[in-house]
């Protein structure tokens, strides 16, 4: 709050105090008072008025003065009803009134969205969970069947994946921290999600090398389940036609990390693409050409990364390979 | 023959659950009330126990607990809920495995096999064939010169083939098991490994023990 701009903003008042200065001169006239006398009134008449808007001027200015500068300092603007004291002057107690009203409403609107938001992800936990049911039998159905049956076994592992990336996708996007990071082996892991894609691996004829994962790492294991299975669909989708495919899985151990590669011989990704990847919807030349993508998949896998503390990143050059690389911190602090 | 207890409180997936493990040759009981679980199971008298976590005005957990008071019988746990906390929660009460559904029929099989082999390991009786001692930690069959040495594939094979003695098993079988045991073999891998097994067997004097059964799989005579 400048000075100038406050008197700029007092103009008509000053112009009223004005006017009555011209009266007074003339009653001063119309008195026969002598200039010396009219010299003093109109002095101290001045005086007054200076020292009343500078009384003002100073209650105002301490008040908007910390205003602004708590809006300057917060990263969170929205908290600013919590930033202010009541002020003493009048028009400031109004707008104290109007921000914290203000305030309080949007907590109040915002809460309630996040309950909704909630809600919405603890039922779709809910109904992922009931839906699985069905899946089952069926899955046992089809298996029972012999024969027959198993031609529907890959369309049952279909759904289940699909149902999967919406089940994390909801834990992704949400704040609460639902997962348990603890010690866990990274061959164990991987063998939980090639299990569950061997039918699919080996009918693509697909080679699967793993190596050096017998290292430890602190994680989450049915998070990193699900982002092996993320990625060897993405693997799956893109496999070259002018070559036996390949994937080759293997950790690297250094001081402070262990970085675990996953790595195929699949048609690579253009490097104008390459930074963009892991972004939401992103699906590029290759999901464009080669099948359908909806850009979520490699964004969620990056997402539960982030949420669990690991680095994600990929390497790729066109027609030869696609390294996705993940590091695991060595938190000693998790350490038992 | 291991009589297994399932304990599973969605019908189909009951009876298709049960199906699958007469399939398989084990004798199967199934609760269809749910009150004194427990009570039930330890009164069937049941080598192994499925046991699902969401029941109907209780949980495994605390169905588990209460078993644990009085047994060791195995227990698997299944559930429809991907989550760490359940898992960590079932392995503490005392649960021998944890499974998810929907579960691959073949790797629950595989589980259980494994679960009973090593509760039942418990009095080691010595696994033979035609004879001869197997052993296993070791990779060979047989003692002394006529040693057959195998390599760690082939005994995953042929301990797999030997479990089901007589009966098919399918190369998915034979893959899941190996898979299971971070040998991520491909299909002609398999092939290489089955015919250097059995040329193996024939060189120590052990004709036709595995027969190949077009497009259905491997019995080991």
């Amino acid at each position: 709050m400048s000075l100038i701009g406050y008197l700029k903003d007092k103009l008509p008042v000053i112009c009223v105090f004005v006017t009555v200065q011209l009266i007074m001169l003339c009653f001063f006239g119309g008195y026969h008072a002598g200039a010396e006398q009219a010299v003093i009134i109109s002095t101290v008449y001045w005086l007054g008025i200076a020292a009343a808007l500078m009384i003002e001027y100073s209650r105002r200015r301490g008040f908007y003065k910390r205003a602004l500068e708590s809006l300057e300092g917060l990263e969170k603007k929205y908290l600013l009803p919590e930033m202010l004291s009541e002020p003493s002057f009048y028009e400031g107690k109004i707008c104290y009134e109007l921000i914290c009203g203000c305030g309080k409403s949007m907590t109040e609107n915002v809460s309630a969205h996040k309950r909704q938001a909630d809600e919405f992800r603890e039922y779709i936990e809910l109904w992922v969970h009931e839906v699985k049911l069905p899946i089952a039998s069926l899955s046992l159905m089809a298996h029972n069947e012999g024969g027959a049956g198993e031609k529907y076994a890959p369309q049952l592992a279909r759904i289940d994946g699909y149902i999967e990336n919406v089940l994390y996708y909801a834990r992704s996007e949400n704040a609460q921290k639902d997962y348990i990071i603890k010690e866990t082996t990274l061959g164990r892991v991987f063998k939980e999600s090639a299990l569950r894609n061997r039918e699919s691996l080996q009918q693509r004829g697909v080679t699967v090398s793993a190596q050096g994962l017998d290292k430890k790492v602190m994680t989450d294991s049915k998070w990193l389940e699900y982002i092996f299975t993320q990625l060897i669909a993405n693997s799956l989708k893109y496999f070259s036609p002018d070559r036996e495919p390949v994937i080759e899985v293997y950790a690297e151990e250094s001081d402070s990390t262990v970085t675990l590669h996953f790595k195929d011989n699949g048609v690579g990704i253009p490097a104008t693409d390459l930074p963009y990847i892991f972004e939401k919807s992103f699906t590029g030349v290759n999901g464009r050409l080669h099948s359908k993508s909806t850009g979520m998949g490699l964004y969620i896998t990056a997402s539960l990364c982030r949420k669990l503390g690991h680095r994600i990143s990929a390497d790729s050059v066109q027609g030869e390979y696609t390294d996705i690389a993940i590091s695991f911190g060595r938190n000693e602090f998790y350490r038992p | 023959m291991s009589l297994i207890f399932v304990v599973e409180d969605d019908r189909a997936l009951r009876e298709e659950l049960s199906e699958l493990l007469e399939n398989s040759g084990y004798e199967v009981t199934a609760a269809d009330v749910f009150d004194d679980i427990a009570g039930q199971v330890l009164a069937s008298g049941a080598q192994l126990l499925l046991l699902d976590i969401n029941l109907p005005g209780t949980n495994g957990q605390s169905v588990l607990k209460e078993i644990r008071k009085q047994s060791d019988l195995p227990v698997i746990m299944v559930t429809s809920r991907t989550g760490e906390t359940d898992e960590m929660l079932s392995m503490s009460s005392g649960a021998d495995d944890f499974i998810t559904k929907p579960y691959n029929p073949m790797i629950l099989l595989l589980r259980i096999s494994a679960v009973l082999k090593r509760t039942q390991a418990a009095a080691p009786a010595k696994t033979l064939y035609r004879g001869l001692p197997v052993n296993t930690a070791r990779g060979s069959i047989g003692e002394g010169s006529g040693e057959i040495i195998l390599t760690k594939n082939e005994m995953i094979i042929f301990s797999r083939l030997l479990s089901s003695a007589g009966q098919i098993v399918s190369r998915d079988e034979l893959m899941t098991a190996l898979w299971d045991s971070e040998e991520y073999l491909n299909d002609n891998a398999l092939t290489v490994n089955i015919s250097r097994l059995r040329q193996k067997l024939s060189d120590a004097g052990l004709e036709n023990t595995i027969e190949t059964r077009k497009k259905q799989g491997y019995i080991l005579l």
